[in-house]
């Protein structure tokens, strides 16, 4: 247990470390960008007083790393600054679109969970068979090679001529009910889970398969164990950390929104918030978007560091090495 | 009799295992690789006996057969096998079901692995395991029970080592777990299959030692799997030696193994005497 503790606590400064690291890499690379602050708020043809005045408006006169230290601890508060295009502080416009990519992510993630879960132990423990063999490679192959924007314009095409139940770019209003959501987000949440879905059915199955030879579960069926038993007992839990870590990486992608899924199905979510930012220079926007990217891809993977150190406390032992 | 029922002829007898004509191949890349080739083996209850033979020469795949244990890539062309009273496989061809192979494993034949630590679940703590172990063959064991069945064979504070996973403890120490869960299901017969090939030399003799005593004391016959022909020499009561499939030699170690009447034999017992290896077991 204090392998575990040890090992929790190292992730959670390592996670500090990453997440400053993260924010100084973001804060510096949007400055990067070409064109200033000045230029996106008064346009090229400004005069060099009117870029003076909007210069300490926004306190680009300051030296860089107190804006730095004025934006991270204004993050941190919920503060991301306002929005250069809409004048609009953006957490207002977060606070709008999170819902539609939390929802979203959610959606396929059950997909992934409920569906992909269970294919991926079943064509994992039938792998030696024909049928169950040729079921896992199908459908990993075909959710996994077919790109999303591929999927969601042909599930947009064919829903658009032949099915009404679901509403297609209904989405453009963010005011609508909750039910009016979930129904806009069937179809998109469909193409972005069948991904998600084939990624963890892979995933399970080639962990289920690993763990199959391995020597402690031949063990367990020289003792006679029933395959029930032996599945419930020995396989399942380790198989668990390949598959807990791809979705830690699955929901760190989608809650930093799923950025061709939001963009083909017109979704006003957290990604293609940050799509039109990009385009349109708007960097608190940006910087916003990517911290936001950055701060659940980092979280959701200490978090799921921790879980796979307590499924399997080899984790923690060998300190990740595994 | 159909397969899978139990031979209770054989018992009555005092014969554990008995197998007669069993050929045996691996399927590689389409074609077949001989395993056993007309393998005759007839095991006495209580007995202690040692196969010996090279890498190959279808140790292992015997004693698995005993079991039903093969891998898919074996399959069985000819020859009977009687295990513990169940058929496992009639002269005709027929075999025991899944769930009759179960039953035997569980209640009639335990194996001890060649790797120890590998053979015990790693996410799991050894108290926990040896519990789950029991509970499925329908005796479940308390925790004291565990305790006493560590100490048997000779581990120290059992009360903390039962709350220890596999990777915390030594190669010899899960040796003598994985020992102690097989022998606590109280088998008629104990599979070995190099038992001691992880583990250094002091530890090699302190196992086998354990592992012999405990046969002994609990009436189990003993079919040990080894390429140590001094160590069969010392520990077992009877010796087989294969090669290439078959049964070259056989009979009490004192002869077999000390004065072989067969080539093959001969040639492995002198090569020992050549490197000087041939001790006391150790």
């Amino acid at each position: 247990m204090r392998a575990v503790l040890r090992w929790t606590l190292t992730r959670l400064l390592i996670m500090a470390v990453t997440l400053l690291g993260t924010s100084v890499v973001i804060f510096f690379a949007v400055r990067q960008m070409p064109g200033g602050y000045e230029s996106v708020v008064l346009g090229p043809l400004a005069s060099e007083e009117q870029r003076q005045a909007a210069a300490e408006r926004y306190g680009l006169d300051q030296p860089v790393l107190v804006q730095y230290w004025h934006w991270v601890t204004g993050a941190v508060q919920g503060d991301f600054g306002i929005s250069l295009v809409s004048q609009v502080p953006v957490i207002q416009e977060l606070a709008l679109r999170l819902p539609v990519t939390v929802t979203l992510a959610l959606m396929a993630l059950s997909a992934a969970v409920l569906i992909g879960v269970p294919l991926g132990v079943l064509t994992g423990l039938r792998s030696t068979s024909r049928s169950g063999g040729a079921l896992g490679r199908t459908v990993a192959g075909l959710g996994i090679s077919v790109p999303e924007f591929v999927l969601g314009s042909v599930a947009l095409f064919v829903v658009s001529s032949v099915a009404s139940c679901f509403s297609v770019g209904n989405l453009a209003s963010l005011s609508g009910e909750p039910a009016t959501l979930v129904r806009a987000l069937v179809l998109p949440a469909a193409v972005l889970g069948l991904y998600c879905l084939a990624a963890t059915a892979r995933t399970t199955r080639d962990a289920v398969m690993n763990v199959l030879v391995e020597p402690h579960v031949t063990a367990a069926v020289a003792r006679g164990e029933t395959p029930g038993h032996i599945v419930r007992h020995h396989v399942l839990r380790n198989a668990s950390v390949p598959v807990l870590t791809l979705l830690g990486t699955i929901t760190a992608y989608l809650l930093g929104g799923a950025v061709i899924v939001e963009t083909v199905f017109n979704i006003p979510g957290v990604g293609s918030y940050m799509v039109t930012g990009l385009g349109r220079h708007d960097y608190a926007v940006v910087q916003a978007t990517v911290l936001l990217a950055a701060v659940a891809f980092i979280v959701i993977n200490t978090v799921l560091d921790i879980a796979a150190s307590l499924v399997d406390p080899r984790v923690a032992a060998a300190g990740g090495r595994r | 009799m159909t397969a899978g029922t139990a031979g209770t002829a054989g018992e009555k007898d005092g014969v554990i295992v008995s197998v007669t004509g069993l050929a045996a191949a691996y399927r590689v890349r389409g074609e077949d690789s001989p395993a056993l080739a007309g393998v005759d083996l007839r095991v006495d209850a209580g007995e202690r006996l040692g196969i010996v033979g090279e890498s190959g020469s279808g140790k292992t795949t015997l004693a698995l057969a005993l079991g039903g244990m093969l891998p898919r890539s074996c399959h069985l062309s000819a020859g009977r096998i009687e295990s513990c009273g169940t058929t496992v496989r009639g002269a005709g061809g027929e075999t025991a079901d899944a769930a009759q192979l179960r039953a035997l494993r569980r209640e009639r034949i335990a194996f001890i692995a060649q790797d120890p630590a590998a053979s015990l679940d790693p996410t799991m703590r050894i108290g926990r395991q040896f519990s789950l172990a029991m509970r499925a063959q329908g005796t479940p064991m308390t925790d004291a029970a565990i305790d006493e069945a560590l100490a048997a064979v000779r581990i120290e504070r059992p009360d903390e080592v039962r709350r220890l996973y596999p990777h915390q403890i030594s190669g010899g120490m899960a040796q003598r777990v994985a020992i102690a869960m097989a022998v606590a299901r109280r088998p008629q017969l104990l599979i070995a299959d190099e038992p001691t090939a992880a583990l250094d030399a002091e530890v090699r003799t302190e196992v086998l030692g354990l592992i012999v005593r405990l046969a002994e004391e609990h009436r189990i016959t003993l079919l040990w799997v080894s390429h140590d022909i001094p160590a069969v020499r010392r520990w077992c009561t009877r010796a087989v030696v294969m090669n290439e499939g078959r049964i070259v030699e056989e009979g009490p170690v004192g002869t077999v193994l000390v004065e072989p009447e067969h080539a093959y034999t001969r040639q492995l017992v002198n090569a020992l005497r050549a490197e000087g290896t041939e001790g006391d077991g150790r």
